[in-house]
């Protein structure tokens, strides 16, 4: 399937700004599976200065700096990319992968082995997923068992998330704390996605934060309209002798060629699509509009 | 030396349990301190404390100060300095001095590796959890290179005598370390009050590691300019270390900066001065590594330089020591040092470690869990100072809570052994007490490897039986001496050979955050010293009329109290309805207006906000400056709890010695500052500030037409409180006249008081600004000013003094001064638009929580 995306971020600011530095985390990654055919980045106004470099984790980042007084941003990325997920490692069709019970998993992870050394440090804290409670040990412990298979245990609870949890874009903001997502039940992708991550580090797994798209399909019959579409979250866990699985907890499902990755990190402190330092007094005001739809 | 019958070492050995730097175990003394401790049983109890109350007194006269954080008497407290140096011989300190670089030179291959290949993380040297779970491990660091011949530059370690006789390490730091400028200051200090003490002992001097140090600064520049920019960056003067920073500063050279001086443009650092942006080359930072950068890092900080990070990276500015490298301090790493040691440099770790088990192993976390008692347990990042358990006086309901945590995140955890470190004499109370000591030690990295500071920073634990040793917390210092039996020069002030000293050059370079608070100094203490005067006169004035409560019936008394209020901008104060109640008890509204620091206009909050501005400036000012000005602090602060502050004598007395000390301290300030310095925005904002207050007493005073006496009574207050009351018998040897009066003190050109001459002044100062000459235009300060001047060499005396058909109002007086006052507020706002631009404050495009 050829996608493509566009992405635009737009601020208004009330008072004008005068110089702003920012980054932006918006480049989808080639991956196995996912193909970046063409990719562009329109700003305006014209930045000053733009570099592009990979971060940590091996995503594109572009840093841009604007030095001339404006009183709208606007951050275009366009993308055309090739998805099939048929390339992929199949997680079903391989026998160790589906079966590595936890007990096993652990054992294995106890090792500092160079296959997973970098893994191992998605099973920390990180920024946003910090001081895990009991309560979400305790919510993971329902579908981990010592002798369960972790992907079993991973697709159950996702399945929990999806139908213990309520979708509410009303809810949290990336500034509400996990815990009183825990309570609450409610969220936004984001939440899931950390949520899920939460419980998987808290039973002693490596779990990542994906960012990227999904494609959704109007209604039958209706004609899909344009910006309708958002940038979406879900969570990956590492399987050892297989490697890393998503799932998407908001939709319920393994990802396939309808989610396309744009980058990961350990939570949503590490990748947010746009972030940056500006200089004004006033207020501003957010639009974000994503486009995704087959390549014609 | 004998000792049984030494009084000063009376009950020193009473409880005598603890390994000690001068008595060994079998109560003889150790040879190395016989002679400093014969000099000071020379000098005597007496003598010892009087020196100490001289050194006491010295520290607090030279503003030597540290900060305590949630402490309301913690700012500014006096740093403390013990008259007992600690001492440890040459021969000895060649071991240590061994073990410090060599530590130096592991920290830095870590450093780089953890941020480059990590193969001791690939190697299995060390656990992944060690780095990865360190909060000081920024991943926006990685893959960094630095051109500078280390990457750690300068490195602190805190050592302590164990019970092996050996100098142990307690702590690494690595971030932006602290103490040596109180090191340096300690030695000046030690030097001036007691030279005896130094009688027959050779010293080494740090003279030549500071200029090893001044060294690496200029050499860590990324183009190997022969002048680089240099600068310090403080977090400000609420750090708990700001003396020090100010101290380094005025020591070394280099402008002493904030994060709001410096900015981001075209992938370099600037430095935003007077004139135009500077490049910056290197920067010595104060600032701990997440606060460096709110584009990449901590985005809540206000302390460092958005995009900074950046151009790190681009190699275009070297930060001293790379961001980054708080991952060093790190209790995780020290189970796994020796190891390192022989990974990278093939041999055995010098300096000793204390025992230290990592939690992340199994093995090692079980010895802890079942000794923890006897353990002191630490998070391997330190950035939350208070996690340290010292579990055997935890409770046991504690002690389950610790070991909750530990298993939760068994690789946050380090267990310790406890160590009882040795002690050393302290001179408390007219006698030697043994106090357990640390010192802090310091390296500096060069082409070819590390030099150390002959000595450092030694600090005592602040009571006989203390554990903790920490300036955090308070505590004492002591003098650190390497003594060798070689002859040694004395030390002298900035003995170094300073050719190659880069200093700010003129006032187009003056960072443009040290001109504001320049300027607001001025205007302050300008503001500070009219209204002091002021209320001076008033209360004279008051007790001359016999106060009591027909007072609202003295027309003059009336108009003065109303003066006040429209000086000081208090409304409604005395005027208006709102007034009347003011004026059943003037002496009450009198008091707030000078002890209420929390009104707007009043004295005490003129003077509090002059406080905060010369404390940002205290790399500029001199050691007289701080005398008086600390003298104006003590005399404030004793008056704020006397009782008898009610009466009008009780509050002219504490005015009259203020007022003297405002004036010896401005007569300081223009001879110890250079224009260049920025003296120039001083002047600025005090003769705009004095000509401002200086119009609105005249409206006040002089706009509305009195009855002969009360006339006379209201010109002579203005004079008085102008301090005009002599030049004009001098001048005019007459009756005073409203005429004479606005002659003098508006329209005179020659005296330094008049409205006419404070313009002018303010013109000539404002046109040696750094103006653009790209447009070769005035600035609109440079407008408002010469339209200012304009106007008042346009006045007519006659016409001035016109009255109303009413009889009542000066009207073309009154016009004529509201006007002079736009322009002054007009050219005020103007200067801060042009030269201290940092009205736009920095913000996130998207807030986020940032919890830690």
């Amino acid at each position: 399937m050829e996608f493509t995306v566009s992405h635009t971020t737009s601020y208004e600011y009330e008072s004008g700004v005068t110089f702003c530095h920012n980054i932006a985390t918006l480049k989808p990654k080639s991956i196995v599976g996912q193909t970046l055919l063409d990719y562009q980045l329109i700003i305006s106004p014209t930045p000053a200065e733009i570099t592009e470099r990979l971060d940590f984790f091996g995503n594109t980042i572009t840093r841009f700096s604007i030095q001339q007084h404006h009183t709208e941003l606007k951050v275009t990325a366009l993308s055309k990319i090739l998805r099939d997920s048929s390339l992929q490692p199949d997680i079903e069709s391989s026998a160790t992968g589906k079966t590595i019970t936890l007990e096993t998993a652990l054992e294995s992870l106890k090792t500092n082995s160079p296959e997973h050394i970098d893994e191992k440090q998605f099973i920390l804290e990180s920024i946003f997923i910090a001081k895990i409670s009991p309560e979400m040990k305790a919510y993971a412990e329902v579908s981990f068992k010592p002798n369960r298979p972790i992907f079993e245990a991973a697709y159950e609870l996702m399945q929990r998330i999806y139908t213990e949890f309520e979708f509410d874009s009303e809810f949290s903001t990336i500034a509400t704390p996990l815990h009183e997502v825990m309570k609450e039940k409610k969220g936004v992708c984001q939440d899931f996605a950390q949520i899920a991550i939460a419980c998987v580090r808290s039973i002693g797994l490596p779990a990542r934060y994906v960012s990227g798209y999904i494609e959704t399909l109007p209604p039958p019959g209706k004609e899909k309209l344009v910006g309708t579409d958002a940038s979406h979250a879900w969570f990956s866990v590492y399987i050892p002798t297989f490697g890393w699985v998503d799932f998407d907890p908001t939709n319920n499902q393994i990802p396939k060629n309808q989610h396309i990755t744009v980058s990961w990190g350990r939570d949503y402190y590490d990748v947010p699509p746009l972030k940056g330092v500006i200089y004004s007094t006033g207020k501003n005001k957010m639009k974000v509009a994503v486009d995704i739809r087959p390549a014609v | 030396m004998p000792i049984d019958n030494n009084t000063l070492f009376k009950n020193y050995f009473s409880d005598f349990k603890n390994y000690d730097e001068v008595l060994k175990s079998n109560m003889s003394v150790n040879p190395n301190w016989d002679k400093l401790l014969n000099n000071i049983t020379e000098m005597g109890a007496d003598t010892l404390i009087s020196k100490q109350n001289e050194m006491d007194w010295l520290m607090d006269e030279n503003g030597v100060t540290y900060n305590v954080y949630n402490d309301p008497k913690g700012m500014h407290r006096a740093w403390e300095l013990n008259i007992v140096p600690f001492l440890i011989h040459e021969k000895e300190w060649e071991t240590v001095e061994k073990g410090i670089k060599q530590r130096s030179e592991l920290l830095n291959l870590i450093l780089k590796d953890v941020y480059g290949e990590r193969e001791l993380i690939k190697n299995g040297i060390i656990p992944p959890e060690v780095i990865f779970a360190h909060r000081g491990f920024l991943r926006q660091c990685d893959q960094i290179q630095y051109k500078t011949a280390k990457d750690l530059l300068i490195y602190s370690a805190d050592l302590a005598r164990g019970p092996d006789g050996r100098m142990w390490v307690v702590n690494d730091r690595t971030q932006a370390p602290s103490g040596m400028g109180y090191a340096l200051e300690n030695r000046f200090s030690t030097s001036r009050i007691l030279p005896d003490i130094f009688k027959d002992i050779y010293v080494k001097q740090p003279s030549h590691f500071f200029f090893d140090f001044n060294q690496m600064l200029i050499e860590a520049a990324p183009q190997n300019k022969e002048n680089p920019n240099i600068v310090i960056l403080t977090p400000g003067p609420l750090n708990e270390t700001y003396f020090e920073h100010a101290y380094m500063s005025s020591f070394l050279g280099y402008p002493l900066v904030t994060g709001n001086d410096l900015v981001v443009r075209s992938g370099k650092v600037w430095m935003k001065s007077l004139k135009e942006l500077k490049q910056v080359d290197v920067i010595l930072r104060r600032v701990d590594d997440v606060f460096m950068d709110p584009l990449e890092l901590r985005e809540d900080s206000y302390l460092g330089v958005a995009g900074l990070l950046d151009v790190v990276r681009q190699q275009q500015v070297t930060i001293v020591n790379p961001i980054g490298s708080g991952v060093l301090e790190n209790s995780g790493l020290i189970p796994f040092m020796n190891a390192i040691c022989q990974y990278f440099l093939k041999e055995d770790l010098i300096l000793p470690q204390i025992a230290s088990w990592w939690c992340g192993q199994k093995k090692e976390r079980t010895y802890v869990l079942n000794n923890l008692t006897n353990l002191v347990v630490k998070r391997i990042d330190r950035s939350n100072r208070e996690s340290i358990f010292f579990c055997e006086f935890l409770k046991p309901n504690q002690l389950e809570e610790l070991k909750q945590e530990i298993l939760t995140n068994p690789y946050n955890f380090v267990a310790q052994e406890k160590i009882s470190f040795s002690t050393a004499p302290d001179f408390v109370n007219g006698k030697l007490e043994p106090r357990k000591v640390m010192c802090r030690t310091f390296s500096i990295a060069h082409k070819d490897g590390y030099s150390v500071m002959p000595g450092g920073l030694v600090r005592v634990a602040p009571e006989r039986e203390n554990l903790f040793v920490s300036n955090q917390r308070g505590g004492v210092s002591k003098d650190f001496w390497i003594v060798t039996d070689e002859h040694q020069t004395n030390i002298q002030n900035y003995s170094w050979d300073d050719s190659c000293r880069i200093s700010i050059s003129g006032i187009n370079d003056l960072p443009s955050n040290t001109a504001e608070n320049l300027y607001w100094s001025g205007r302050y203490l300008g503001r500070a010293l009219l209204t002091a005067r002021f209320l001076r006169t008033v209360l004279n004035k008051m007790s001359s009329e016999q106060y009591n409560k027909q007072i609202t019936e003295s027309e003059s008394l009336l108009n003065l109290f109303q003066s006040v209020t429209n000086i000081t901008s208090t409304f409604p104060g005395f005027i208006g309805e709102e007034g009347e109640e003011a004026l059943e008890d003037p002496l009450k509204e009198i008091l707030s207006l000078m002890m209420d620091a929390d009104r707007m206009g009043s004295f005490a909050q003129t003077l509090s906000s002059f406080n905060n501005s010369y404390y940002s400036l205290r790399n500029l000012w001199s050691k007289d400056m701080w005398r008086v000005f600390d003298g104006i602090q003590k005399i404030w602060k004793r008056f704020e709890v006397e009782d008898d502050k009610t009466s009008t004598p009780a509050l002219i007395k504490v005015l009259d010695r203020i007022i003297t000390r405002l004036i010896a301290f401005m007569g300081l300030i223009e001879e110890s500052i250079l224009v260049d310095q920025g003296l120039l925005l001083y002047f600025i904002g005090l003769q705009t500030e004095q000509a401002t207050m200086n119009i609105a007493k005249c409206r006040s005073l002089l706009v509305i037409n009195h009855r002969e006496q009360p006339q006379y009574d209201i010109l002579e207050a203005l004079l008085t409180s102008h301090e005009s009351l002599n030049i004009y018998r001098y001048s005019y040897r007459s009756y005073l006249s409203i005429e004479n009066v606005i002659n003098l003190i508006l329209l005179d050109t020659e005296y330094p008081k008049s409205l006419t001459y404070q313009l002018r002044r303010i013109q000539k100062d404002i046109d040696r600004l750094p103006h653009s000459e790209v447009t070769g235009k005035a600035t609109d300060c440079q407008k408002y000013i010469s339209e200012a001047n304009f106007k008042i060499k346009s006045l007519n005396i006659d016409a001035l003094l016109v009255l109303d058909p009413d009889g009542v109002i000066r009207q073309n007086l009154d016009d004529a001064l509201a006007e002079l006052s736009d322009l002054l507020h007009k050219m005020n706002l103007s200067i801060s638009d042009t030269y201290f631009n940092h009205a736009y404050q920095q913000t996130q495009l998207v807030n986020q929580n940032f919890p830690l």
